[in-house]
């Protein structure tokens, strides 16, 4: 037949372009225009959400926190204060960036939030092994702080001395000796507990154990006491989700840097690119006014920005047409949304993988992307939460709908009502309970949710509970499975360095869309006519 | 679920080209020979019937054809002359709006789910179905046609409602055929995922061989005990003929036909563009090896 090679040289054809095109574009921007790959690959960033909440009396309330400050290890941008019967003021005290919120006759609970973007970036010092111990004529005049003892750094007690004797090899030493020694003995030897409240050094010394400012204190009473000067950290380790538990570490000046050390984490003269620098000492990090019920969380959200080079490129090479960040930002489409969309027809496809080839049955096939892509404000376990919340209680109303006998458009238009009406009363009840997650399910795909809804109460009705249950669990399943592929930002970074790889994902459709492989599920369905003979 | 000692590799391997699956189905069967545009032949059980009947192929008398209101004025008169029938929508979907009406009880109509409708009830039911309420389309029309009856032989193993026999018609060649029984928990329906047994239908040997019910096999009938195989069904001349016909009459190349053994012979229920796959199991057999045999 003609028309059956027509098709197929159609078919060559569409595949061919769509991959000889983006390999060509990708090596063409690499090879011939020269792009740094590792500036087109963006940079990961956090959303930072500091969350403090209050109950008043009618008095005044103070509450004061320290805050990050850009230096060359960390970027702090896009600050912003949401705070409107509390008065901010910033000021700097010594090395830290203090913020104090003050309110006046405060009555009821009051939420305080700020929020900014932060990059911290991953550092590492090599320390050379011939380097001596400083001697104090070694030290800069201003250091005596770093050398004193504190009330939770009791650098002259006679038990660190004994201790260091331990640790310590007799002889002549060396800075790397000291440090990787007493990094080593902190690390392995002193147990690593969870966070209990203050712990000075000698009781961490004493117990054998200590959470992360217990094992700073005592790290930090020892180079003191060999005259090194040393400091703790304040810090918040950044990871997507919520949190209470911040962090510290601490700092050892060594020949003119302040090198860091972990002796929770195991880092020796290096921090890795989460870890955010809040305020230096050994400081609270919040101070408020007491009897106020005082609580806090910290919202972390990764994203992923342009590194300031990549921008610098787009915008000067002829071929900024390509880079598509800055056509974006002048429309006020943010990097992040941009990302989103770039991520669904990834999602698409997984979906299309799990139906066509797997063989697993989804409501809807672009259903599982969207809601994944709109699960990255509520977290995985909300977002499904949430869908599920929805479309089970929709299709309740669904039914009572049936059974009025309604005609199907104007029935449509209610369950669409529905739909919104609910998303607005978990935000609300998100919002009330403190689940600010769960409170962005209003960003759900609105039709999505209805067309959904009512397949699910289409196929109860039909083909039964158990089978609609079934395909729930099924999409459940894909949502999650679409969650986790376009969170990779290895992905990410890959389709906003180069969108041309969506062409790739056409092609792979394509192949998908001639792919005559029995599904799996095909196999346990049909599984006696291939595992067992016909008794007959 | 799995049996516990596995055939050779080699032998899984055989037998699984010989299952069709759905993307196989789709890509080698579907697509090359059901034209979309000739879908609606199938869909509109209106158009199956006029267009069919044209050909010779038996099907169930249409008593009355309703599309608008103003025509069911009239429907007592109508109706006064028939004691059974059946209305249903002509773009239903899985059963959906079909009423079997198997006698009167003076002015009412008594239907076979046992209740009684009036006529204004009657009214209600075939208003609904015109105005969209069991198809997606905003209008459909609403028709009357015969109640068929089973043929003895076959009412002796399917006793809860009209039994089908779903053949797979390949270019006017049947490929696969199962009878499907309702049970008393499929509540009349013949459909297997509802609790219908399937029972596979050799065409060569023209006797039933192997049956299913509710994923499982069986040998009898889940609610009367019945044999189930080693049967022979009545009219398979003619149901063979009457797919040589659809072959030649539809120009749906792969399609499952729906025929109803009745005393009269077999006759055509309607016709279905994408047949599913299950009849593969009623029959322990793979409809591919079967769909390459032939061809």
């Amino acid at each position: 037949m003609g028309s059956w090679n027509a098709r197929r040289i159609g078919y060559a054809l569409a595949l061919l372009l769509t991959l000889a095109l983006p390999l060509g574009l990708i090596g063409y921007k690499l090879f011939v225009l020269d792009y740094p790959l590792d500036a087109l690959i963006p940079a990961v960033s956090y959303q930072v959400e500091i969350n403090m909440e209050v109950a008043g009396h009618g008095d005044d309330i103070t509450v004061s926190t320290y805050l990050p400050k850009s230096d060359s290890r960390q970027t702090v941008s896009k600050e912003a204060n949401f705070a409107d019967t509390f008065a901010l003021s910033l000021e700097t005290v010594g090395e830290n960036r203090l913020a104090t919120w003050s309110g006046e006759n405060i009555t009821g609970r009051r939420q305080i939030r700020y929020t900014l973007s932060a990059q911290p970036h991953n550092i590492r010092y090599e320390i050379s092994p011939e380097l001596r111990l400083p001697g104090p004529e070694d030290l800069p005049p201003d250091f005596e702080a770093y050398l004193r003892p504190e009330p939770g750094i009791q650098v002259r007690d006679p038990s660190i001395q004994e201790a260091l004797q331990r640790i310590l090899p007799q002889g002549r030493l060396t800075m790397l000796d000291v440090l990787q020694r007493i990094h080593r003995h902190l690390q392995d030897n002193l147990k690593n507990k969870d966070f209990s409240g203050f712990t000075d050094a000698l009781t961490a010394l004493k117990l054998g154990e200590g959470s992360c400012n217990g094992k700073g204190r005592l790290f930090v009473a020892m180079a003191r006491s060999l005259n090194i000067p040393a400091r703790l950290v304040g810090g918040l380790i950044l990871e997507q989700g919520s949190k209470r538990v911040s962090h510290q570490w601490v700092e050892i000046h060594v020949n003119g840097h302040w090198v860091p050390f972990d002796t929770i984490n195991d880092h020796f003269a290096e921090v890795p690119a989460n870890f955010l620098t809040l305020y230096y000492g050994d400081l609270g990090l919040f101070r408020h006014t007491s009897n106020v019920n005082f609580q806090y969380f910290f919202k972390m959200s990764r994203r992923l920005v342009p590194k300031p080079e990549a921008e610098q490129s787009a915008n000067t090479s002829f071929l900024n047409l390509f880079h598509i960040f800055a056509v974006f930002e002048r429309i006020g489409i943010s990097q992040n949304l941009l990302k989103i969309i770039l991520m669904i027809p990834i999602g698409a496809l997984v979906t299309i993988i799990f139906r066509n080839v797997i063989g697993l049955e989804t409501f809807g096939t672009f259903l599982p992307a969207l809601i994944a892509a709109a699960a990255r404000e509520t977290g995985l376990l909300w977002g499904l939460v949430g869908f599920v919340l929805i479309i089970i209680l929709v299709s309740l109303v669904r039914m009572v709908l049936d059974w009025l006998q309604l005609l199907h458009s104007p029935k449509m238009g209610i369950i669409l009502t529905t739909v919104v009406i609910l998303m607005l009363t978990l935000t609300i009840l998100g919002v009330r309970f403190n689940l600010f997650e769960f409170a962005h399910v209003t960003l759900f795909p609105i039709a999505v949710l209805a067309i959904t809804a009512e397949r699910f109460a289409l196929v109860q009705t039909e083909q039964g509970l158990a089978k609609a249950l079934r395909i729930m669990a099924a999409t459940l399943v894909v949502i999650a499975a679409c969650y986790v592929v376009m969170d990779s930002l290895f992905l990410q970074s890959l389709v906003l360095a180069f969108q041309e790889v969506l062409l790739v994902v056409i092609a792979l459709n394509l192949w998908l869309g001639k792919w005559i492989g029995m599904r799996v599920t095909e196999f346990y369905r049909f599984r006696r006519l291939i595992f067992t003979a016909r008794s007959a | 679920m799995f049996p516990s000692s596995l055939p050779s590799l080699r032998t899984m391997a055989r037998r699984t080209g010989h299952v069709l699956g759905i993307n196989w189905r789709n890509l080698n069967y579907i697509y090359p020979f059901n034209h979309r545009k000739n879908f609606p032949l199938a869909d509109d059980k209106l158009r199956t019937k006029t267009e069919l009947a044209a050909w010779g192929i038996p099907m169930a008398d249409t008593l009355g054809v309703y599309d608008s209101f103003f025509e069911l004025r009239n429907l007592g008169e109508d109706l006064a002359a028939h004691d059974s029938f059946v209305i249903k929508p002509a773009h239903g979907r899985a059963g959906g709006g079909v009423l079997v009406v198997t006698g009167r009880s003076g002015e009412s109509w008594l239907g076979a789910d046992g209740r009684v409708r009036t006529l204004a009830e009657m009214k209600k039911h075939i208003s609904d179905i015109i105005f969209g309420i069991h198809s997606f389309d905003m209008e459909d029309q609403a028709i009357v046609e015969e109640r068929l009856t089973l043929h003895p032989e076959v009412e002796a193993i399917s006793p809860f409602g009209l039994a089908d026999l779903r053949v797979i018609v390949f270019r006017g060649r049947p490929v696969q055929a199962m009878l499907r029984l309702p049970t008393r928990n499929s509540g009349g329906r013949a459909n297997l995922h509802q609790g219908a047994v399937g029972v596979g239908v050799d065409l060569a040997r023209e006797e039933t061989v192997h049956a299913v019910h509710l994923g499982v096999s069986v040998t009898e009938h889940p609610d009367t005990g019945a044999p189930l195989l080693g049967r022979t069904l009545p009219g398979m001349e003619v149901v063979l003929g009457l797919c040589r016909t659809l072959g030649a009459a539809v120009p749906l190349k792969y399609l499952g036909a729906d025929i109803a053994l009745t005393p009269r012979g077999p006759v055509l229920l309607e016709i279905n563009a994408r047949p599913g796959l299950e009849i593969q199991n009623a029959n322990h057999a793979g409809l591919r090896g079967l769909l390459e045999s032939g061809s």
